[in-house]
């Protein structure tokens, strides 16, 4: 197909305003400015389908379309870019920020045109240093041109654009989070309701946007939303989409393809295949390491929103990481529960508590000192997790568990009946 | 107003009232630990999760307001199921200390883990260890392992004193509550912490090991420190004397804490009331009475005393100097006695100190100023007695020492026959021709009129030490070994029924209607 979204991350002029421009950079931005109304902009990418990119799949438009209408000056409108890509397996944001920032930074000043906003605030993991010089870079030739700062190409639309990084935390990626770091508060997720339209950043109304999700946008405001609608599958699952492959493949990486590509076009076919022919695929986490993981009879399944909802996980990052039959699934699930416990923000009891207790339980199983009530107390613990926390981290590490504990419950039954490994590559001595 | 039901009981609630709020007016408890009624919401403990009819999940009672039609249950089996998982993740953590832990007894958490808990734990990995005795603040210390992080601290260092003194450190399980870089918890509401901490792990310096709180009896009345006159409880030992290395002492005041009182205090109450006690039970009390520096028997010392001062009001020379912390009941005897006696120029001490911190604690340190003022005058003050001492108009001086700080006691002019009825070994006491020791502040029961108008009970806490009377009670037998016509008072309360009768501010003020929460009292016309 076409690249859309990866068209310039071979061509390093892009990185360049003029390169940029060039390759027929900032006419979408200069297309909603000088032709469009704000709300006419809001409709089409509503028409086009754009779901967030960031994981949950929110109808980008409708979100958008939540924004007050009119400006109260007490109260300006902020949009902001979560580029706080930390989620395990996921690495698409960063490529389009090294590579193309242009095309961030015109996608978000659509946006933020769209929703009225003042300024708009790209909050970068704070790992993303390079990122963030590139970005940073392309901030300042974008207000040297006119398309940021004070009455934006001719109108009397003011915008400023500012790069702001994180400090490290993958909490931070939480929306409400993401704004408490932003006003230089912990990073805490927020209570919900009020939801960001009605009181986001420093209480005002704001708009908050993954990264990859405003890239799409001037594609949008460019070709239309009926040739968005032409990509992927329609109505509901359109457009280009980044995929990131990682795990035993032979070229893991980050694909472009429309929404609905079927995973094993993407294992075998632009991945390569497997990574050793002896060792065929075992399992996939299809959407970063928050989501339930697929045995390898339930990888005939497309990539998008819905098909992977069907099959009782999501397309989340769509962060796939691919497992082979020399993985250990208790070790895999150990590693994962490790993050969360390390990421767990500390702000409500279930996942404060929970994460480090899936952790340890896990960490003992794949060591060998597994006890015979363990996976139940491993089901127990992720249930008494999901649905009671303030936000979605203590679910993302409580589903995962459930997932790996039943669908490879015999390597963990393994793992406490013979302190050995069903898949004969891990040793147990220790615990990470 | 939205209509609700919860847990079958339909009710009309108020909008934007919680669930929570609506349950518990209702007396529904509903479980919580970060919910506190005189600070933000956190919502971050989960305790108070309850099902509402439609709700894709369980949601917390402590922020979500009430809707019309909303159907909520707060004891169906996913509540109590979660509930119970909850308690089981405080407890994986949180150290077995109760044996040697101060809050136990009052603590939340072993409440909760009777009700709501299952009482065993699947958790069978080692506890996380921080740090047990982190002294964070004068009066403060800090134990971070039984810390289940409520929060309930930092928002109010954050929103009540707005000193910010406290924040979250680490993050995940190690996150632990701390005290910032160079600072001190030292800000003078700092005791509030401990209150509202729900768990041992805040505790106060001065309390710390003291008792355990089962041996503790709590008395509602209200602090002397000052012109607020913020409801508190006062605990005072009970334990039986054989129990105790300190013999007797234990019958003294342990503690105070804050007790809520929206008109008047909240929830919170100042270091200075909350220690107030310390200056009260450690000063060195008038042992009993005396004679010209000679110890004589109450019953003489009555009779001296009433002999001193009727011949220096018969002359027309008597003065009296009264503490501003000296209850209503004690200074409307003393003024209907030296009437009888044939009237004496009163005045009221002024204890002004410092200024009003915007918060609570007044500049004036007169806990009954304002009650002072109605029954000798508003004109009536220290300093136009001694003016009357220095012209020679006054000879013989009544002083009524403070009843909870010494060092707040008027000293009596040289020249001048006193008679000394207080508490303490101070101002005149020792050099008064006639003392005669009373009853201190937690020791007698008494009526304060904060500096807003509003009558409050100030009640006994524990038997008055040695041979001390309340002031009321000591007019009386003055009274009474003078031949004067006084009712024979029994009770402060029969007191307090005297002087309601005289019209002014105090008609209407009584035992009753004054309750544990006082009553508004109104100014005399004119003043």
């Amino acid at each position: 197909m076409e690249r859309i979204l990866t068209r310039n991350i071979d061509k390093p002029e892009a990185l360049t305003i003029a390169g940029y421009e060039g390759a027929g950079g900032y006419q979408a931005l200069r297309k909603a400015v000088t032709s469009m109304t704000p709300d006419a902009v809001t409709e089409e990418v509503k028409k086009s389908g754009l779901r967030g990119r960031g994981g949950a799949g929110f109808p980008c438009g409708l979100k958008w379309s939540f924004m007050p209408k009119e400006v109260d000056p007490k109260r300006p409108h902020y949009f902001l870019i979560n580029a706080d890509e930390s989620e395990p397996g996921t690495f698409k944001d960063r490529l389009l920020m090294e590579k193309d920032p242009h095309l961030v930074l015109e996608g978000s000043l659509i946006g933020a045109f769209a929703i009225r906003a003042k300024a708009v605030y790209i909050y970068i993991r704070g790992e993303f240093v390079y990122g963030a010089h590139v970005l940073d870079r392309a901030v300042a030739e974008a207000y040297a041109k006119g398309y940021a700062g004070k009455n934006i190409l001719g109108s009397s639309w003011s915008c400023d654009l500012i790069v702001h990084r994180g400090a490290g935390a993958y909490i931070c990626g939480e929306e409400t989070a993401l704004m408490s770091s932003l006003e230089g508060n912990r990073g805490y997720p927020r209570l919900k309701p009020p939801f960001p339209a009605a009181s986001g950043v420093w209480a005002c109304p704001t708009t908050i946007n993954n990264v990859e999700t405003v890239a799409n946008v001037p594609f949008i405001i460019e070709r239309g939303a009926d040739w968005f609608q032409s990509v992927g599958k329609a109505p509901k699952n359109t457009g280009p989409k980044l995929y990131c492959l990682s795990g035993h493949v032979k070229r893991p990486g980050v694909y472009e393809a429309p929404l609905g590509l079927p995973m094993r076009e993407l294992i075998y076919e632009l991945g390569g295949g497997m990574l050793s022919e002896d060792r065929p695929l075992k399992a996939v986490i299809p959407g970063g390491s928050s989501v339930p993981v697929l045995r390898a009879e339930e990888c005939d399944v497309d990539l998008d929103f819905d098909s992977l909802a069907a099959k009782g996980t999501m397309l989340g990052s769509a962060g796939l990481m691919v497992m082979d039959t020399g993985t250990c699934m208790v070790a895999a699930m150990a590693r994962i529960a490790h993050f969360y416990h390390h990421e767990s923000c500390g702000q409500c009891t279930p996942c404060r508590e929970g994460c480090g207790w899936l952790e340890r339980v896990l960490n003992r199983i794949e060591g060998g000192t597994g006890k015979q009530d363990d996976l139940d107390l491993l089901l127990s613990v992720s249930n008494n997790i999901i649905g009671n926390t303030i936000c979605a981290l203590g679910d993302a590490a409580a589903m995962p568990a459930i997932s790996f504990v039943t669908k490879f419950k015999d390597e963990f039954k393994h793992h406490i009946d013979h302190k050995s490994c069903l898949s004969g590559t891990v040793q147990l001595q220790g615990v990470r | 107003m939205p209509k609700v039901t919860i847990d079958g009981m339909e009710m009309e609630v108020a909008a934007g009232q919680t669930i929570l709020q609506a349950a518990l007016a209702r007396g529904r408890e509903v479980p919580h630990y970060c919910y506190h009624p005189g600070l933000s919401i956190a919502g971050n403990c989960r305790m108070c999760l309850v099902e509402v009819e439609k709700a894709p999940k369980l949601v917390i009672g402590c922020y979500t307001p009430v809707a019309d039609g909303m159907i909520v249950h707060t004891a169906s089996p996913k509540v109590i199921q979660a509930r119970a998982a909850m308690m089981e993740f405080f407890l994986i953590n949180h150290p077995l200390d109760c044996p040697i832990c101060d809050q136990a007894g009052e603590c939340r958490l072993q409440e909760y883990a009777v009700e709501h808990g299952t009482g065993v734990s699947r958790y069978t990995e080692p506890k996380l260890a921080l740090s047990k005795a982190v002294d964070i603040g004068e009066h403060v210390m800090l134990d971070q392992e039984r810390c289940i992080q409520c929060s309930r601290c930092i928002r109010f260092c954050d929103e009540v004193t707005k000193t910010g003194e406290l924040g979250f450190f680490e993050r995940g399980e190690r996150s632990q509550i701390g005290i910032f870089p160079g600072k001190r918890l030292n800000n003078n509401y700092s005791g509030n912490v401990v209150d509202i901490c729900p768990v041992g792990a805040l505790t106060l310096k001065e309390f710390r090991f003291a008792t355990r709180v089962w041996y503790l009896k709590n008395t509602p009345t209200v602090c002397g420190g000052c012109a607020r006159g913020c409801n508190v409880m006062a605990a005072v030992g009970k334990q039986n004397t054989m129990m105790t290395t300190r013999g007797q002492q234990d019958d003294r005041v342990k503690r105070i804490v804050a007790r809520v009182n929206e008109s008047v205090n909240g929830h919170w109450i100042c270091d200075v009331g909350r220690l107030s006690y310390e200056r009260e039970q450690g000063a060195t009390r008038l042992s009993g009475p005396h004679i010209g520096g000679v110890a004589a028997s109450y019953d003489d010392a009555v009779a001296a005393a009433s002999t001193v001062l009727s011949t220096g009001a018969k002359a027309g020379k008597l003065g009296v100097i009264a503490s501003p912390r000296t209850v209503c009941e004690d200074l409307y005897a003393w003024g209907e006695l030296t009437a009888l006696m044939g009237g004496a120029t009163l005045g009221v001490r002024s204890l002004i100190q410092g200024e009003d911190d915007n918060i609570l604690l007044r500049a004036d340190k007169g806990a009954n100023s304002k009650g002072a003022a109605w029954i000798f005058g508003e004109r009536a003050s220290e300093a136009d007695v001694l003016a009357a001492v220095a012209a020679g108009k006054v000879t013989t001086l009544l002083v009524l020492g403070d009843t909870l700080d010494p060092n707040d006691t008027a000293t009596a002019p040289a020249g001048v026959s006193v008679v000394y009825v207080g508490p303490f070994v101070s101002g005149p006491a020792a050099t008064a021709a006639v003392a005669i020791p009373s009853a201190s502040w937690s020791e007698a029961d008494g009526t304060y009129v904060n500096f807003e108008g509003r009558a409050q009970r100030v009640r006994r806490c524990h038997l008055p030490l040695h041979d001390a009377r309340p002031g009321w009670r000591i007019a009386a037998d003055l009274a009474q070994a003078g031949g004067l016509a006084m009712p024979a008072f029994t009770s402060a309360a029969d007191v307090l029924a005297a002087l309601a009768k005289r019209p002014g501010p105090f008609e209407g003020v009584s035992v009753e209607a004054m309750g544990l929460l006082g009553m508004p009292a109104s100014a005399p016309a004119g003043a």
